[in-house]
């Protein structure tokens, strides 16, 4: 019993928001490619990026915030040569994104390297981290405004992100030509979207959101850059990704479930349990999610299955049609 | 048909020199002088016969793991859990190379074995669900290399650990050594091992119904169901080959270099043969030569750190680089070509 309460506080519940944060930012932005019928295993490296140039930026600057606007500009330059080469040159997405993933892990060490003349991380230097958020009159609320305030402010955007978010999808333009273009290219082809242009755009807006979720894993979550600090959160973002299908609120449940245990492992390594088997445990979660849930969606594959091959049996039969359906589903 | 195989040959070769370009541009970024770069990864990688041996030494994991690559690109899926499988292959070689007392040639062959269980069991979760689930391999078996990572780190340090103390497992008997060709060098028998498989695995591809089987797969799935293929039956097989091999290239490190596990075993072998493998277009012929290249510019860096002040991991920009514009290059190509060929996934 002591051991449960131990681990089970308050203060495991905010180490969850915090642990949850970064991550939830990185799934977020993936959810843009995701919905926008890219997959996007770059993540990681945008996320890295994000990292070590906030870092830069930062020390170069003085101002965490100019350092938040290098980490995304840098993310946003690696999210704008993997849509270059994946929409553009048609080139394999998994390719590209893993070749993008290994180039961030080779720049950031070579220009630590170069810059700083040390390997491994950076500190000090005059870096210094966003500044916590004191929400006001929280004090009157106990326990529960404890738990909301004082964070960084990146990791109330995160979450303010996943009503935004839904909003988007649900309610704008943009929102709906994204999810049109990755439900039914050809509909959106029809309609006169451009299934090029909307590519980019969610490609960009994904590096915007993953340079945010780096520039919060080095000024926010933590004030440092270590080497290859991003540690596989946005692989297991892209898991989320996969068993979410890009939807805001089941990726905040997914990333909710890794902070969850990202903050238990934590706490599990103060009971004496190897680090090492406690820092497996994130990855392992993310596996299981994504073996448990595939198993789950097994019925909905077979239905999807049918259902495409009854839309090419249709299509077939009169295939002059498809133009003048579409049109009349036009919002 | 020939000249359809230079064409590409030089569309290869010049996105490669596109890739080197930009990454002189990298290289001058960090205050280096990319001639003075390039002369010392040469000097690096082949100045000296140890210095051969040294490249040819770190081709071989590469080459290896390449193999592993390409058959699973070739079936048209990506084991990019090569990593974890080598990890684990290696992990279990070793603790069969210190836990028994054997005679010598039946000692390697079974800590190879092991090596090789290993490799497999480590894919077999992600590949069972890949074929009967369709559950995106990309992501599990990247998910799958930090466990194995972390898993074999506990395994040596909390529980194999040598007494007295580096994070080291005890060394392996002299009876499970994989026999070095040199006196010089600890090149050993490794080479021969990726060679042989090399062209055993592209004999099998190119020649035996079953790998042409899985080659029209990885082409066209559909297709190859019609055909009468056991698509998930072919699926999981094939991951299952790749996996042998990676947990294989985690063996021929354990018995033929380190002859023991510690932390850090073998820091991105798995990629690097990942990469090698596409660049070689899944090819494992073309892997060998690949793996050669990438071996040398690891061995060259070696000397770079030494020399310069640029740091290896420079090579990783410069082979990341190269990838990026060999995919691009190659779907001008292809768009040029014929537009049907873009199924196939294991392409670029």
């Amino acid at each position: 019993m002591e051991v449960l309460e131990r681990l089970l506080n308050i203060s495991l519940v905010i180490a969850t928001i915090r642990t949850t944060a970064p991550i939830l930012l990185v799934a977020l932005g993936g959810s843009f490619t995701t919905k926008a019928g890219i997959f996007n295993i770059g993540l990681e490296g945008q996320m890295l990026v994000g990292a070590f140039f906030a870092v830069i930026g930062t020390i170069a600057t003085g101002s965490p915030w100019l350092g938040v606007l290098c980490g995304v500009a840098a993310a946003l330059t690696l999210a704008l040569i993997f849509a270059l080469l994946v929409v553009s040159f048609k080139a394999n997405e998994v390719v590209v994104g893993l070749a993008l993933n290994i180039l961030a892990g080779g720049l950031t060490v070579s220009l630590m390297k170069a810059i700083f003349g040390t390997r491994g991380s950076i500190f000090g230097h005059g870096l210094v981290g966003l500044p916590a958020l004191k929400l006001p009159n929280v004090k009157d609320l106990g326990w529960f405004g404890q738990m909301i305030s004082g964070y960084t402010p990146l990791v109330y955007a995160a979450f303010i992100l996943v009503p935004v978010l839904i909003l988007f999808y649900n309610r704008s333009r943009l929102g709906l030509y994204i999810r049109v273009v990755g439900e039914k290219p050809e509909a959106a082809e029809a309609l006169g979207i451009s299934i090029t242009r909307i590519r980019y755009i969610s490609s960009l807006l994904c590096g915007l959101l993953a340079g945010l979720a780096g520039a919060h894993l080095a000024l926010g979550y933590t004030t440092m850059f270590t080497e290859n600090m991003s540690s596989g959160r946005g692989f297991m973002a892209v898991a989320i990704l996969i068993f979410s299908n890009g939807d805001p609120l089941k990726i905040l449940l997914g990333c909710l479930l890794f902070g969850f245990s990202d903050a238990l492992s934590l706490r599990l390594q103060t009971l004496g349990i190897s680090s090492y088997l406690v820092l497996a445990v994130p990855y392992l979660v993310a596996l299981i999610g994504l073996f448990a849930l595939s198993y789950r969606s097994r019925p909905r594959l077979i239905q999807e299955t049918l259902a495409s091959m009854g839309r090419v049996l249709s299509v077939k039969s009169n295939t002059i049609k498809p133009a003048t359906a579409t049109d009349a589903s036009k919002p | 048909m020939m000249s359809d195989r230079f064409d590409s040959l030089l569309g290869q070769g010049l996105a490669i020199l596109f890739a080197l370009g930009l990454g002189a541009l990298v290289i001058l970024t960090v205050d280096e002088s990319p001639m003075k770069v390039l002369v010392t990864l040469l000097n690096g990688a082949f100045g000296s016969p140890e210095r051969i041996a040294g490249t040819l030494l770190q081709t071989t994991p590469i080459l290896i793991c390449g193999i592993a690559a390409c058959i699973s690109f070739r079936g048209g899926l990506f084991n990019i859990g090569i990593e974890g499988q080598l990890f684990m292959g290696g992990f279990w070689a070793t603790w069969v190379g210190f836990s028994f007392n054997l005679p010598p040639i039946l000692h390697m062959l079974l800590a190879m074995s092991a090596a090789v269980i290993a490799g497999m069991a480590w894919i077999a979760i992600p590949a069972f669900f890949r074929a009967r689930y369709k559950t995106n391999e990309v992501v599990s078996t990247i998910l799958a290399n930090y466990v194995a990572v972390l898993i074999t780190s506990y395994l040596t340090i909390n529980i194999f650990k040598r007494s007295g103390g580096q994070s080291e497992t005890p060394p392996i008997f002299e009876s499970a050594y994989l026999p070095e060709l040199f006196s010089f060098s600890r090149l050993n028998w490794g080479l021969i091992i990726g060679l042989a498989l090399a062209i055993g695995v592209y004999l099998f591809f190119t020649r035996t119904s079953r790998g042409y089987a899985v080659t029209e797969m990885g082409a066209n799935p559909k297709f190859a169901e019609y055909g009468g293929i056991d698509i998930r039956k072919q699926v999981f097989l094939v991951l299952i080959a790749s996996g042998a091999v990676g947990g294989l290239a985690g063996g021929v490190e354990a018995l033929g270099v380190h002859h023991r596990f510690m932390e850090g075993f073998a820091p991105g072998f798995g990629f690097d043969g990942v990469i090698a493998a596409l660049l070689a277009n899944g090819n494992p012929i073309g892997t060998i030569f690949t793996a050669l290249f990438f071996g040398a510019l690891r061995s060259g860096s070696l000397l770079l750190e030494v020399d310069t002040t640029a740091s290896r991991e420079i090579i990783t920009v410069i082979q990341a680089l190269i990838i990026l514009a060999v995919s691009a290059q190659i779907t001008i190509r292809r768009k040029a070509s014929d537009s049907t060929a873009g199924e196939r996934r294991w392409k670029f």
